[in-house]
């Protein structure tokens, strides 16, 4: 390819790299980037982890999209891809699509810091809002989780009786969830029909309540938060 | 279960079967013949007696008498004890035969000169027939140098005793008890009555008796300076009891015939009692080796308690049998041959059987034999005892052997349909993820392409939402049931992740501790985690509402272990609640070799422990803290 970063910089166009060993999966997503071809222009399509290392270290992208599960191994060569280009190219967003809900692989996905890096459910590949913002806030430093996984932790962590959830109202336990998927003040409040500031005192509020530290910076916000959701070790005691 | 299993379940069966309870060896009763015999020596005893005391030849009936009845009731009963005990022998018979010629010999006791004579021959048969006994004594034929002594005893009679009776008017005998004095009958056998000669014939007669004591005497002695330890049991109260009878009877040829002294009360008192002793060694002897033997199973029972190897129980057969060069052998039944402990093949020849070795086993069957030197040939008790207990050693560690053997295929073969189960379902997850899941999240790839397309608003907009929802809902039962069917975190990350996802998703409040155990193998892990699922899921539904689950996973030097713990009402309180969940997780862990255990008393909650050794296969790490 003959672009530049400095010419996709000034044409807002994200170079991509994508990694996915199943064929009609790789055709859906080819589909759906192509309905992007202003904002997105897809570098290599790869079949295995070490076919995309090797497209990575031949024209380093913005961001990589990566399957969670590839050959050689078929276990988490996604998250095996996005730890080495932490190291090897930090400024490389990675997004890892995935199957499974279960938050465990969130979490080691973050393992090595949330920043750049987006969880996203393979089968909301195909939605354009969700799969463009996960491109552009990894490609920002961002970070972003599937609503889905997250909703899965909220619903078990509610189903608990004596959950620190329970202490929180509705509106509350919306806009955590709202946090741990990575979506910004402007966005939560968007999504839950709030004024920003509204957003803000929530997020002031709950994250007294859960004895968490808000931090400013979103991708660890995402982070926290979802720690918080999968850590079931965290359950209130009756005394509390 | 495999073929082996069975065929050896099948074995100890059989095994049941093959032990004869109703063995003539142990626990007769008196039989028949024995009766007779009794009855006999009975009889021939008093008859003796009887003639003895009313006869008026002998110069002393009641001593006489006495030592006839008394030999003929111990060589009866001895003949009897050992006829029983050694029915292989032919020793007890000789006994018998023995007091048969004592009977005969209380005939010298009539006043009838033809009567007389036969008691007078029979007298002597009894001495050549004592003499026998002792020079074949254990077994029942005379060998070797005895032959010299069996000689001498014979000339005696020959060349001394037989031209005395044609030369002599009375025949007064060699006995020295039943002389007759001066009230001897004519003797009927009267050739020539020539005084002369039959002095000269009687000094032969002495010289050759008294040769034939003094070799027996040599003979018994020097047969046992050099018996082993095992021989002299039985000698030793044979020897005892016969050397004086021996030693008067080789006296009384010095004194009598050869001095020409009558002989004096005392003589004859010391004789009788000699006589009366005589017999009662066969008996001793045969008793004391049973004594022995019974000792020697006791000793070698205690000491084969627990597992004593094979070379043990050799020590043990050598030490018991004072025969150092004793050997087990074994029967190999297919290849029909004996061989020792190292497997080296032993040829025994069948002649020497019970001789040279003698073999023990299950009825018909061959197990093992004993190599023994030739003279415990003559202690048979001694070599059955030791054989049977070390066939009993053996046998006992065959047992156990066989039952470890049949334990451990068992288990090998519960864990591999297990790890078989395991790594089926384990493919089925990834049929269903590699396969229709795909197709499925392709197909909702598309769909949300094509809702794009349809815009966002208008009935078509609606129509493809309500199918976008229908299709997460397919997908999503299709996941919770593929995660069903194997958690796919189990296999990629191990126990902990896939616990702590259990206990993220558990509807109930779960206290989790779980430790990083590393990786164990397939069968392992996967009977670890559902027996944690199943443990949990009887919280779930016994423990009651208010309880709450605590879930721990961790790890020692040895094994790593788990434990599910409730505060509710007690699980095992609960009638019928130990039912299949639990057997399932004991099935489960016992597969694998692991143990369970189970805790619980009536609100006080319930416990599951369970246990899996760490195997040198396993990838987990070493033990941070002790």
């Amino acid at each position: 390819m003959s672009s530049t970063p400095e010419l996709a910089e000034r044409k807002g166009v994200y170079r991509l790299v994508v990694a996915e060993d199943a064929y009609l999966i790789r055709e859906g997503i080819r589909s759906a980037l192509e309905r992007e071809v202003e904002e997105v222009e897809v570098l290599e399509y790869c079949p295995d982890l070490g076919s995309l290392l090797r497209a990575v270290e031949a024209d380093p992208p913005d961001v990589v999209i990566t399957d969670i599960r590839m050959p050689p191994t078929n276990s988490d060569e996604g998250i095996q891809a996005a730890a080495t280009l932490r190291k090897e190219h930090p400024a490389i967003g990675v997004v890892v699509i995935s199957h499974y809900v279960s938050p465990h692989y969130a979490l080691k996905l973050f393992e090595d810091g949330s920043a750049g890096r987006a969880y996203l459910l393979k089968e909301h590949v195909g939605h354009r809002i969700q799969l463009m913002e996960a491109i552009r806030e990894v490609a920002a430093g961002g970070s972003v989780v599937d609503p889905k996984v997250v909703d899965v932790l909220v619903e078990a962590r509610m189903r608990a009786k004596n959950s620190l959830l329970s202490r929180l109202s509705a509106r509350e336990r919306e806009v955590l969830a709202g946090v741990a998927t990575g979506a910004s003040n402007a966005a939560i409040a968007e999504s839950l029909f709030l004024t920003k500031r509204a957003v803000e005192k929530n997020i002031n509020s709950l994250f007294a309540k859960l004895d968490l530290t808000d931090d400013k910076t979103t991708s660890r916000r995402v982070r926290a938060a979802l720690l918080f959701l999968a850590d079931s070790d965290l359950e209130a005691g009756p005394d509390l | 279960m495999n073929s082996s299993a069975v065929s050896r379940e099948l074995a100890f069966d059989q095994l049941d079967g093959d032990i004869e309870l109703r063995d003539p060896a142990f626990g007769a009763g008196v039989r028949k013949e024995d009766f007779a015999v009794i009855a006999l020596a009975f009889a021939g005893a008093s008859v003796a007696a009887a003639i003895v005391a009313t006869g008026g030849v002998t110069s002393d009936p009641t001593t006489v008498a006495t030592v006839l009845v008394a030999n003929i009731a111990a060589l009866a009963l001895g003949g009897l004890i050992w006829r029983r005990g050694r029915p292989a022998s032919s020793f007890g018979n000789l006994l018998l035969a023995e007091g048969v010629l004592v009977f005969v010999s209380a005939l010298s006791g009539s006043a009838n000169s033809v009567v007389h004579l036969i008691g007078m021959l029979g007298g002597w048969a009894a001495g050549l027939g004592a003499t026998w006994l002792l020079l074949s004594f254990p077994g029942s034929r005379v060998t070797g140098a005895a032959w010299i002594v069996m000689g001498l005893a014979v000339a005696t009679f020959l060349v001394g005793e037989l031209p005395l009776m044609l030369l002599s008017p009375k025949v007064v005998g060699v006995s020295g008890i039943a002389n007759c004095a001066g009230a001897c009958p004519a003797n009927p056998a009267l050739a020539v009555d020539a005084p002369g000669a039959a002095a000269a014939f009687r000094h032969v007669e002495g010289v050759l008796q008294l040769a034939w004591g003094l070799g027996l005497l040599f003979y018994l002695s020097t047969t046992f300076a050099w018996a082993s330890h095992a021989r002299r049991r039985l000698l030793l109260p044979v020897f005892a009891t016969s050397a004086p009878f021996v030693a008067a009877f080789a006296i009384n040829a010095a004194v009598f015939d050869l001095a020409g002294a009558p002989p004096n009360a005392t003589a004859r008192a010391i004789f009788a009692a000699t006589r009366i002793i005589f017999p009662l060694g066969f008996i001793a002897g045969l008793l004391f080796a049973r004594a022995y033997a019974g000792e020697a199973l006791a000793f070698m029972a205690r000491k084969l308690v627990g597992r004593p190897s094979v070379a043990t129980v050799e020590q043990l057969v050598r030490r018991v049998l004072d025969d150092p060069q004793a050997r087990l052998v074994f029967w190999l039944p297919r290849s029909e041959q004996f061989v020792d402990r190292h497997g080296t093949p032993v040829v025994l020849d069948p002649a020497y059987e019970g001789a040279r070795w003698s073999a023990f086993g299950h009825g018909d069957v061959r197990v093992l034999a004993v190599v023994h030197d030739v003279v415990l040939g003559e202690d048979p008790e001694l070599v059955t005892a030791v054989g049977a207990a070390s066939l009993l050693a053996l046998d006992n560690r065959r047992l156990e052997h066989d039952l470890l053997d049949s334990v451990d295929a068992l288990r090998a073969s519960q864990r591999r349909l297990v790890g078989a189960a395991s790594a089926e379902r384990r493919k089925i997850e990834r049929d269903l993820h590699d396969g229709v899941q795909q197709q499925l999240v392709a197909l909702r790839i598309r769909l949300e392409l094509v809702r794009d397309l349809a815009g966002e608003s208008g009935g078509l907009a609606d129509r493809l939402a309500e199918l976008a929802a229908d299709f997460d809902d397919a997908l999503d039962e299709l996941r919770a049931a593929a995660h069903g069917i194997y958690p796919p975190l189990l296999a990629d990350e191990g126990l902990e992740a896939a616990l702590r996802e259990v206990a993220r998703r558990w509807h109930v409040p779960l206290n989790a501790e779980l430790d990083d155990v590393g990786r164990l193998s397939e069968d392992r892990e996967t009977a670890i985690y559902y027996c944690c699922l199943e443990a949990l899921q009887n919280v779930a539904k016994h423990a009651g509402d208010d309880a709450v689950a605590s879930l721990r996973l961790w790890r020692d030097p040895k094994a790593v272990r788990f434990s599910v713990s409730d505060n509710g009402v007690g699980f095992l309180s609960r009638p019928g609640a130990k039912g299949a969940g639990l057997t399932n997780m004991v099935d489960r862990m016992g597969a694998v070799g692991g143990t369970l255990a189970v805790r619980s008393a009536p609100g006080e909650g319930t416990t599951v422990l369970g246990r899996v050794t760490i195997e040198a296969s396993d990838r987990v790490g070493d033990v941070v803290h002790a």
